[in-house]
């Protein structure tokens, strides 16, 4: 319980600066939306697109002149920056103890590693909660504002619902790197990298159907958000599959911090 | 039962060496020293014993466990680290109270207590501290729950002499209570103040474990002679004899062995002076670096 409420609190400034950003990039991405749907010259440019610069656009076959389709564009730009905040959260809160020279402190109190990191594990997702919280409800108040057809507001809960997992994904392998890696300070820099890398694999897999098995390698690519847009929802079996990665993720975060070396 | 048991334990990392076949055990209310120059591994040896580090084979324990298979046996241990660090934006009070959260008693008065002792200001960032004034923060941080084992890593580096005397103080009043105490130092002076015991440690190996008053008592002295006529060394060849230094009329040296038989050498020789004195630790401690390891 201790470390878990100084966890939260060694992260609490790091949370609201995500949390405005995420707040000022939902306003920003939602005030283009007149320029999508207007219709005239801005819509004729989009139509007469090909289907490779839609793609790596982020549109897809999205059609972002209705505001369930530019959601789901914009979406992807959400989701591409939380996920990089959950992949530094998951290896910060594995690797600070190290980099900030505490380990001599903490880890000779009578409490087990694995607990310890279970305390920190929670604090993480809790931050990551909020900042999904903030996103959710930016993200509705910014749509309803903009939107005239139908409430979309059940799809936007679900797109962050696939983001929240996509997060948890993130996290526990930043986690892992940190657990596993000699010098656990560079794990959030390959973890950040790692999104990224994901985030390109999942732009090249949407110019070609010939490498669609590349997907597997991109948690951005786990859900179908013209699904969602369609109004199917979420893969039950996709959700329990990532879930079960985050899993093995996290349970191989405590097989290596048990047998680590702590540097001090 | 030893409050500290280390049996033949290594620690290598790759190729380097950490430490050798370490072979030590602490008893209840002991003083016990761990002398050795920097990098020697008597931090390595530490760690190990926390559960920081691994064995690479040996076992090392206190209160009869191992502090990675049991780490709630820590709970009655204080730690002092060489070098203290904390976290960022914590005012010192909070960091202590942070590390009271973990023993599951209330410590407030006994903080304050420490505090006045060792001169600390409570409310003050510990990011604005000097490393002296962050030493006395580990130091209360180590003592604040009363622990059973006090082990202490380098403890006065960074502590004027007016703390050094404090401190201590305290750890003798600790000792007194019935805590138990290791401490490591690469001065030996403090360490001859304090231990009971002492091991010697060097290049990873433990190279002489003896009490503090048999390393004291017989077996060492000081010996500085003043002849009417000239000394030769060649008078002073026999054993134990070292550090043998000649100027002019008078030599100086350290002693190691029957005390008889270099009284009669010296016997033989028309004394104007003598003096005969017990060797500081720092003596027999470069007198045994020099030799035996």
């Amino acid at each position: 319980m201790t470390v878990f409420l100084r966890e939260l609190k060694a992260n609490r400034k790091a949370l609201i600066i995500w949390s405005v950003c995420m707040i000022l990039g939902v306003m920003g991405g939602m005030s283009k939306y007149t320029a999508y749907s207007s219709g005239g010259a801005s819509s004729e440019v989009i139509n007469q697109m090909p289907s490779t610069m839609k793609a790596l656009l982020g549109f897809g076959s999205f059609d972002v002149t209705q505001m369930s389709g530019f959601f789901a564009f914009l979406f992807l730009y959400l989701e591409l920056a939380t996920a990089v905040y959950a992949a530094l959260l998951g290896a910060g809160i594995i690797a600070k103890e190290e980099r900030d020279k505490t380990t001599e402190f903490l880890m000779v109190k009578p409490m087990s590693r694995s607990s310890i990191i279970t305390s920190k594990f929670l604090a993480a997702v809790v931050n990551t909660i909020i900042l999904d919280i903030v996103t959710l409800v930016s993200s509705i108040g910014m749509v309803a504002a903009y939107n005239k057809g139908k409430d979309i507001s059940g799809e936007v809960a679900l797109f962050i619902l696939s983001m929240f997992i996509v997060q948890l994904i993130f996290l526990s392998l930043g986690a892992l790197l940190a657990a596993f890696m000699k010098n656990s300070k560079a794990s959030g820099s390959l973890a950040a990298g790692l999104v990224l890398i994901a985030y390109f694999v999942s732009m090249i897999t949407s110019l070609t159907d010939k490498l669609n098995f590349l997907n597997i390698l991109s948690p951005f690519k786990y859900f179908s958000y013209s699904d969602i847009v369609n109004g199917y929802g979420l893969s039950f079996i996709i959700v329990i599959l990532s879930i079960l990665l985050v899993a093995a993720f996290s349970a191989s975060t405590y097989f290596f911090y048990r047998r680590r070396d702590l540097k001090v | 039962m030893s409050i500290i048991e280390i049996k033949n334990l290594t620690k290598s990392y790759g190729n380097a060496r950490g430490i050798v076949d370490v072979n030590l055990n602490v008893e209840q209310g002991e003083i016990f020293g761990f002398i050795g120059p920097n990098g020697a591994g008597k931090s390595t040896a530490i760690r190990t014993l926390l559960g920081l580090i691994y064995p690479t084979s040996g076992s090392a324990a206190i209160f009869g466990k191992s502090c990675i298979e049991h780490p709630e046996v820590r709970k009655e241990l204080g730690y002092l680290p060489s070098e203290v660090f904390y976290y960022d934006g914590m005012r010192v009070m909070d960091l202590l109270k942070y590390s009271d959260s973990f023993y599951k008693k209330d410590c407030t008065n006994r903080i304050k207590e420490l505090a006045e002792i060792m001169d600390l200001d409570l409310k003050k960032k510990i990011d604005d501290l000097s490393f002296g004034n962050k030493k006395k923060v580990g130091i209360v941080q180590g003592l604040l729950h009363e622990p059973k084992l006090i082990i202490l890593d380098e403890p006065t580096s960074g502590l004027d002499p007016l703390m050094q005397q404090k401190f201590f103080e305290l750890i003798a009043l600790e000792n007194k209570k019935g805590a138990t105490v290791f401490f490591s130092s690469h001065i030996l002076g403090e360490v001859q103040k304090m231990c009971s015991r002492v091991a010697f440690i060097k290049e990873g190996k433990i190279i002489k474990l003896e009490k503090m008053s048999t390393l004291q008592e017989n077996s060492y002295k000081r010996i500085r002679i003043e002849a009417k006529s000239g000394i030769t060394k060649e008078t002073f060849n026999l054993g134990g004899v070292s550090d043998f230094e000649i100027k002019g009329d008078s030599a100086n040296f350290i002693f190691k062995g029957n005390i008889n038989s270099i009284l009669k050498k010296i016997a033989e020789i028309d004394l104007r002076n003598i003096s005969i004195e017990e060797p500081d630790l720092e003596e027999i401690f470069m007198h045994y670096y020099a030799k035996e390891g």
